[in-house]
């Protein structure tokens, strides 16, 4: 199959402002990833082409972007899943949209870690250890309350997708809030209130608009609209 | 060797700080109850038991004879404008980037509102059925 690639293009050094670059993959294969396509790009083609990627199965999260207009994970991505035009498929790429492009498909990072890092995502516990030295014990029940937020990778794909956080940056964005979330809610953890703080800001959980963005982006599936949900909840009732 | 049963789920009572984004968020969730039912009665009466075709200043002057339909539309009014004003804040908040601004613009709302329930709440009160009644 062959695949045309549109891919947004930038390099401060050279560039006034980004442009699209056009590569065409012949003997392309349904199950290629659009991260082996990227790939092909940069190795055979145009060596300047800059994007992050690191374990290429899903689990780092460093090669977020924007696959047809919806933020993905490229190394996730296979080709038979994207819409095809006739025998050719066009595939459109983009940085993730909401942070400052630094060169192609790379962002700055910062300020999301910057909000990811406000919400103090570490087990906070002052009480000493159970006498018995031995851990925290903790019930199946308590555990399976936050098991879905242990599950984020940091790629950003939710946060950039939310049009709140497109609008205004200083919004703290869902990934943030799901990481609040997997404290707030471990049974063991001493935190919340700290957490909750920062959260119940003007630019935490009350800018989200419930539009689900973040959860269809997700490339862990998380439910991360329902996520934000119980965190305003804890916040409406004090109760978790 | 003996392991620890630890079972059923904890519920924990934390201290939330209250802010006014909170009691937004709460008014929202109080407000669109009453307008679930306060609305959804507003279409039945007007629009399914009755036919609009029909609507007439009689037909409305015949329920604004009653002052439980005069509290009712009271009500209605009150809770959309205020749900409605309250959105349209959290939207305007989202593109205003300047405090200051913000600042001017939620009073702008706020005295909008408060003059419009105020003063449409004051004609519902006022309003006399009789000239309308029995023609």
């Amino acid at each position: 199959m062959q695949v045309n690639l549109r891919i947004r293009r930038f390099n401060p050094e050279k560039d006034t402002k980004a442009w699209w670059g056009e590569y065409t993959l012949s003997d392309v294969h349904p199950t290629d990833t659009v991260l082996d396509l990227l790939n092909r790009v940069k190795w055979e083609i145009d060596g300047t082409l800059s994007l992050r990627r690191s374990c290429a199965h899903g689990v780092c999260g460093s090669d977020a972007m924007r696959i047809n207009e919806v933020n993905a994970l490229a190394c996730k991505t296979l080709v038979q899943r994207l819409e095809k035009k006739g025998d050719t498929m066009t595939i459109q790429i983009e940085p993730i949209l909401g942070l400052r492009v630094i060169k192609d498909l790379i962002v700055d990072m910062e300020p999301f870690m910057e909000h990811y890092r406000a919400v103090m995502p570490y087990f906070i516990n002052d009480s000493p250890p159970p006498a018995d030295g031995r851990e925290r014990l903790q019930s199946q029940e308590d555990r399976a309350r936050f098991d879905d937020t242990t599950k984020c990778i940091l790629c950003a794909c939710c946060t950039t997708s939310c049009p709140s956080f497109w609008a205004n940056g200083k919004y703290i964005g869902p990934a943030s809030i799901v990481q609040a979330h997997r404290f707030i809610f471990d049974s063991r953890d001493e935190g919340a209130a700290e957490r909750l703080k920062v959260v119940g800001d003007t630019f935490g959980v009350w800018r989200c608009r419930t539009i689900f963005n973040c959860t269809n982006a997700c490339p862990r599936d998380i439910e991360v609209t329902k996520a934000i949900a119980e965190v305003k909840g804890v916040l409406a009732t004090g109760e978790i | 060797m003996a392991t620890a049963n630890v079972t059923g789920m904890t519920h924990r009572k934390v201290q939330v700080q209250s802010n006014f984004q909170r009691w937004a968020f709460l008014f929202m969730r109080v407000s669109g109850l009453a307008l679930l039912i306060l609305a959804v009665g507003h279409m039945m009466i007007q629009h399914v038991l009755n036919s609009s075709s029909n609507l007439s200043i009689q037909f409305v002057a015949a329920q604004w004879n009653s002052w439980g339909w005069k509290v009712f539309d009271m009500l209605l009014l009150a809770f959309a404008l205020t749900h409605g004003m309250n959105g349209f804040r959290n939207v305007l908040e989202d593109y205003i980037h300047n405090p200051q601004t913000v600042k001017i613009v939620n009073t702008v709302l706020a005295i909008f509102t408060i003059i419009t329930v105020l003063w449409a709440g004051y004609a519902i009160a006022r309003f006399n059925s009789t000239p309308f009644m029995g023609n």
